[in-house]
This record gives structure tokens, sequence and C-alpha cells, in this order.
């Protein structure tokens, strides 16, 4: 029990911007929408993830919570968190990201004085780039690489 | 909740410094971090969680003994290793961990040795010979060996070189794994305190400005730049701890941030070009730099 | 107050260890200083009881000064402090170390002194003189035992332990002045008189009262610091 660490740790980065618990939050949820854990996996204890990745218990905690609010992970009492079953859960944490990207998009227009129409004429602009140097995402198919 | 420690109403006079008015609890399994200047009264803080001075006013208790009058039975399962402390120099390493080994019944040698071989060092090597950071490390080895309930560490990565720093951080990391044990540690590299620890205790002035867990102490905290034609008083503000102008441009430290301070900037005169979470060293500089309690 | 053995015994254990060194040099260097005693020539009596009184009075110093100055120096005491003792236990492994490590030497040499004097041709009326002598060691070592466990100023505890040893030689001549005494002295007999035994309990209860006035004045603090 006391002896060698159970878990490889995650990446968290003290460079990275983001917060700690938002790096955990992503990262597990990268993990499982790679399919490196699958419905049903059983996650780390919150002690043993916060040993192993070196950081506080009560940052693995938000983590967890944030990531059950968001419907990635399901906690059942006294027994620790597993990957929950449904696989569109990400989604919702991805339109968050689409959010946050979506106001600093708002924000720098600002700054340069653009008005919304200009905006959506860059926007459009941008898409028909995009368009052109890579195949359409398809949201039927697998998780995305 | 069992508590490792708790200080109620604490207050200790020196002749150039008074510790006042602390209550501060640890519950069990947890790490809290000090914060603090040199002079703050950390060190007077742990000395009185390890029985060696004794509070002019209020009570100590830690790991169920009232302190001082139990601080042998305490003693038995704390784990203290501070700044000043120094091993005997003309004695080893080895010759240290065997004193420690006949004295406590936890020791766990198998532990003693894979800790040796992670800090890289030498048990035959005799102390006189030791750097400062080797000898932070054996210190720290003599007490994370024995599994102490409670470890009470005194600037333990203060001084590393950045390697022996991480095996440090590393090793009070595997102590989260036993709910039982708690850690308290005060730092000046508060980087560590920020990923390490479940609760910030700060010291300023012999009292304690804030103790409070670490993710909602640091929520409350944020940068703001702003642009706008002045400040308009807003540097008065109970929520701001600083702001510094430049031009047009602002910057303001927030201590209480709430969603809609944004708002209440525009109405002010002042467009918010951007708001970041601030590091804890950031925080605390802020704080010791505006004088108010955080 | 309970006493908590181990530890005791375990930190006067510990202080053994660390004199372990110079007790070799001290008891070496007495023993020597008893050849010279009792080679019969003038010379190697005056230089071996010279010597002697060198060895005597290094002792007590160094055993005074590394387990309690030094360990307070050079902030071992802290580490000391964070074992499960209480100060009272500490006191107590202190005095008890220290009587042991000045206890070994200057015991070898009362015993030797006396041996010497008895069994070589040296007169002896020296032997009474000599406990007169070693009694005084004994009480100033005691004084400089209180003074260190008392004080923590270096200068004091310098200044007690050399004060009371450099006092050896008006003693010394004390001791010369006093007829009883002095006229015993080069007889071949052991001669009791009275002021010597006066003074020689007086030695005695003046060193036992300093250790056990230390012992309880310290006993009673229930902080390190």
């Amino acid at each position: 029990m006391h002896s060698m660490p159970v878990t490889t740790p995650l990446f968290l980065s003290t460079s990275d911007a983001r917060p700690m618990y938002q790096q955990i939050v992503d990262q597990i949820t990268a993990k499982v929408m790679a399919a490196d854990w699958l419905p049903g996996h059983a996650l780390p204890s919150i002690r043993e993830l916060a040993a192993s990745s070196r950081v506080s218990v009560i940052t693995v905690k938000r983590a967890y919570e944030d990531l059950e609010r968001a419907g990635v992970i399901e906690t059942r009492h006294g027994k620790g968190s597993v990957v929950a079953e449904r696989t569109e859960l990400p989604r919702a944490l991805l339109e968050e990201e689409l959010g946050r990207h979506l106001a600093a998009l708002l924000a720098c227009a600002a700054r340069l004085g653009l008005a919304h129409t200009e905006l959506h004429r860059l926007l459009d602009q941008a898409a028909a780039r995009d368009a052109q140097s890579r195949p359409p995402i398809n949201p039927s198919e697998g998780p995305l690489p | 909740m069992t508590a490792a420690f708790t200080l109620s109403g604490i207050a200790k006079r020196y002749p150039h410094f008074t510790l006042q008015d602390v209550s501060l609890q640890l519950p069990e399994g947890q790490i809290m971090g000090l914060v603090g200047v040199n002079g703050a009264g950390k060190t007077t803080l742990l000395r009185l969680l390890t029985g060696l001075v004794r509070a002019d006013a209020g009570a100590v208790e830690v790991l169920g003994q009232c302190m001082p009058e139990g601080q042998v039975a305490a003693k038995r399962e704390i784990g203290f290793a501070s700044e000043d402390m120094r091993l005997y120099r003309g004695q080893s390493l080895h010759w240290h961990m065997e004193l420690i080994r006949r004295i406590y019944p936890g020791w766990d040698a198998a532990y003693a040795a894979e800790l040796v071989r992670r800090f890289d060092l030498r048990p035959q090597q005799i102390v006189a010979g030791f750097s400062h950071g080797q000898r932070v490390k054996a210190l720290l080895l003599l007490c994370l060996a024995r599994r102490p309930r409670l470890l009470l560490l005194d600037e333990p990565t203060t001084g590393l070189d950045p390697v022996a720093r991480l095996e440090v951080l590393e090793a009070l990391a595997d102590v989260l794994r036993d709910e039982r044990r708690s850690v308290l540690f005060s730092s000046h590299n508060t980087q560590d305190i920020e990923q390490l620890a479940d609760s910030i205790s700060f010291l300023h002035q012999g009292r304690l400005l804030a103790s409070a867990d670490k993710e909602a102490f640091l929520d409350r905290w944020r940068r703001v730049v702003c642009q706008g034609a002045g400040m308009n008083g807003v540097a008065a503000w109970p929520e701001i701890a600083s702001a510094r102008a430049n031009g047009s441009l602002f910057e303001l430290k927030v201590r209480h941030w709430e969603a809609d301070l944004p708002a209440r900037l525009n109405a002010a005169g002042l467009a918010v070009q951007r708001v970041d979470p601030m590091a804890l060293e950031d925080i605390f500089v802020t704080t010791v730099r505006a004088g108010e309690p955080a | 107050m309970s006493l908590n053995v181990p530890i005791i015994r375990l930190l006067v254990a510990k202080d053994w260890q660390l004199f372990q060194k110079q007790l070799a040099a001290h008891v070496l260097g007495g023993i020597l200083a008893l050849c010279l005693l009792g080679h019969g020539k003038p010379w190697s009596f005056y230089f071996g009881a010279l010597l002697l009184l060198v060895v005597m009075v290094s002792a007590a110093c160094f055993s005074i000064s590394t387990a309690l100055l030094v360990e307070r120096k050079e902030q071992t005491l802290a580490f000391v402090m964070s074992l499960p003792v209480s100060p009272f236990d500490y006191m107590v492994a202190k005095l008890a170390g220290n009587l042991l490590t000045f206890a070994v030497p200057f015991g070898v040499m009362v015993l030797g002194t006396v041996g010497v004097i008895l069994f070589t041709p040296l007169p002896d009326g020296l032997f009474v003189y000599s406990l007169l002598l070693f009694g005084y060691i004994l009480l100033a070592y005691s004084v400089s035992l209180a003074v260190a466990m008392s004080v923590q100023s270096e200068g004091w505890n310098t200044f007690a332990m050399i004060g009371s040893m450099v006092l050896i030689n008006p003693v010394i001549m004390g001791l010369g002045q006093i007829e009883a005494i002095s006229s015993t002295v080069r007889e071949d007999a052991i001669v009791w008189s009275g002021p010597a035994l006066l003074i020689l309990s007086s030695e005695i209860l003046l060193s036992l009262s300093a250790i056990a006035i230390t012992a309880w004045v310290h006993g009673r603090k229930p902080v390190f610091h």
C-alpha cells in the first residue's frame, strides 16, 4: 500500500497557463475521447491520483466534480469513480471551450474596433480557407485523431 | 472530522514580536501550506505545535494531546524538521538512522533504504561533509521513514536545487496516500504550496490573515487589466488590493472577485481587457504590500 | 513527573558515544601522569602532578562543553528536542550523561593516584592532600555544570569553568598554609586531621548541593524554550 505508485501520473505542468484542476479535467476528457479509458473503466481514487501526480487532494476532487458535472465520469458513493457510459458527453465540455473561444474572439474584435459584420466576413473567409486544407468533419464517425 | 491539530485563540508575546489571536485547524489527511515573510511568526507557530513553547493565551491540541503537557506523547507521532536543526557533525547518516530506529517503533527500514536511494544520499558519509541540500534531505528522511501521523516541516524545499526539490515534493506527495496522515509545511517556494496544499494559511506580523481551502482562496483573486480615462476612485473599492496606472492602461489586483465586477468597472469608465487568475506568489506579495487582510 | 527511561538511556548512550575519543585521550594522559608521579624523581613528580591536574581540569571542561554547550551552539539541541522527550527527561539525561563522562576519567585518576601514592616510595601523607585537591576539582566541576545547565551565554560558561579551575592555585597555597595539613604531607602515614576532614566533607557536600539545586530548578521547566 505504501511503496510503489500504482497509477501512471497525468502530465501536469506549472508552465501551462491553465489552473491544475483544469489540466486534469482536460487530460481525463482527452483520454476518454481517445478511448484510452473506456466506459466503465475505474478511475484512480482521488488520493491515488493526487499522490502520483503530485497535486493536492482538493484539486483532484474539484476536477472530478467538474468531470461529473460534465457527465464524463460517474461517482458511485463509497466506490470511487468510473468513466460514464454515454459517449456524447465530451460535447458539453467542448461547447464550453467553444464558448470561451467566442468570448476571446469578441474581445479581440472589440479592441480592433471591428463591427460584427466585419467579423462575420473574416470568419467566412477563414472557414473557406480551412475547408480547402482538410476534409470535412463528420460527427457520426469515430473520435477525432 | 478528526483534527490533526487545533489552535484556539493563541497569543504569544516576545520582546520584539507578538503572535496574537491565532485560531487554526488542520483536518486529518490534509496538507496545509503556511505562507508568510520571515519574522511573521511561522517558526513560533511550529514550536507551539511541537510543545517547545507554551502559549500565553489560548489552547493548543495536537493529535489529541494538550500541548505542551502532552508533548512527549505527541512527539512520538510527529515528524518535525526545521531550518535551525542540525545533525551531529562527527557522525554518519547511518548513525542517526540507527538512533531514530531505536527510539521509534514505527521505523520502516525498507522505506528508509528506498529514500536513501531516491534522495541520493550516502549513509556512511559523515554529516560534516554534507551540502545544504543533503542535510535538508537527511533530516527529512529521518522524519519520513518513521511514517509519522503529523509532519511539521519548516521550509523543506528552501535552498534546494531543482532536482532535490522535486525529490522532496515527490516524497511529500507519497504521504498523501494515507488518509490518516497530515502535513503542515511552510515554504517560500509558493509554487510548492500552490500545487500540493489542500489549504493555505497566511501569517503576517503575528496575525493570521487568511486560512482557507486553496482552490477557494486562489479563486477569489484576479488580475484585471482595463483601459479608460481614469481610475475614478476604483482603487479605493474594498475588493481592490492594488491598482497601477500606465497612461490609459490600468492593472488591478482584485481580492474578492465577483462575476459582476467587470460590469461595475465598465460603469466606472474602465473597459476590461483581460482577466487572469493570480499565482500564489503574486497574491502573497500583493497582500503584504497592501498590508491588509487577504 | 514520569521519566521516559528508554529515551534517557539512549540519550546518555549517545553522549557517551560522542565523547569516546576524548575519553580515551584523557585516560591515556592520566596514565602517563600517574607513571610520572610514581617514577620517584622530584622532576617527574612535579610534571606528573601538573599533568594530572591538567588532565582532570580538561576532562571536566570537555565533558561539560561537548554535551551541553556544543549541543546548544551546533543546534543539535533542536534535533534532540524534536524527539519524544520532555525538558525534564532531557535534563536528567544531560546530568546523568555528564556525570558519567566525567566520573570515569575522574574515578580512574583518583584510584590511580591513590594507588601510586600508597604503593610507591612517595610519602603516604600525600593521600589526604591529593584527596583534598580532587575534592576541589569535583566542586569546580559541579559548579561549572550547574552554570552550564542554567546559563546560555558562552561567555559566562567559559568564565565559570576557567575561573574555578584557575582558583586551584590559591587553593593549593591555602592548603599549604594550614598547619595541620602541610605538616603531615611529607610523612609516610595517612593522617586525617580535623581541618582536612572538614574541607573534604564540605567540598563533597557543596558539590552535591550544586547538582541537586540545578536538577530541582530545571526539573520544573515545562517547555524547552
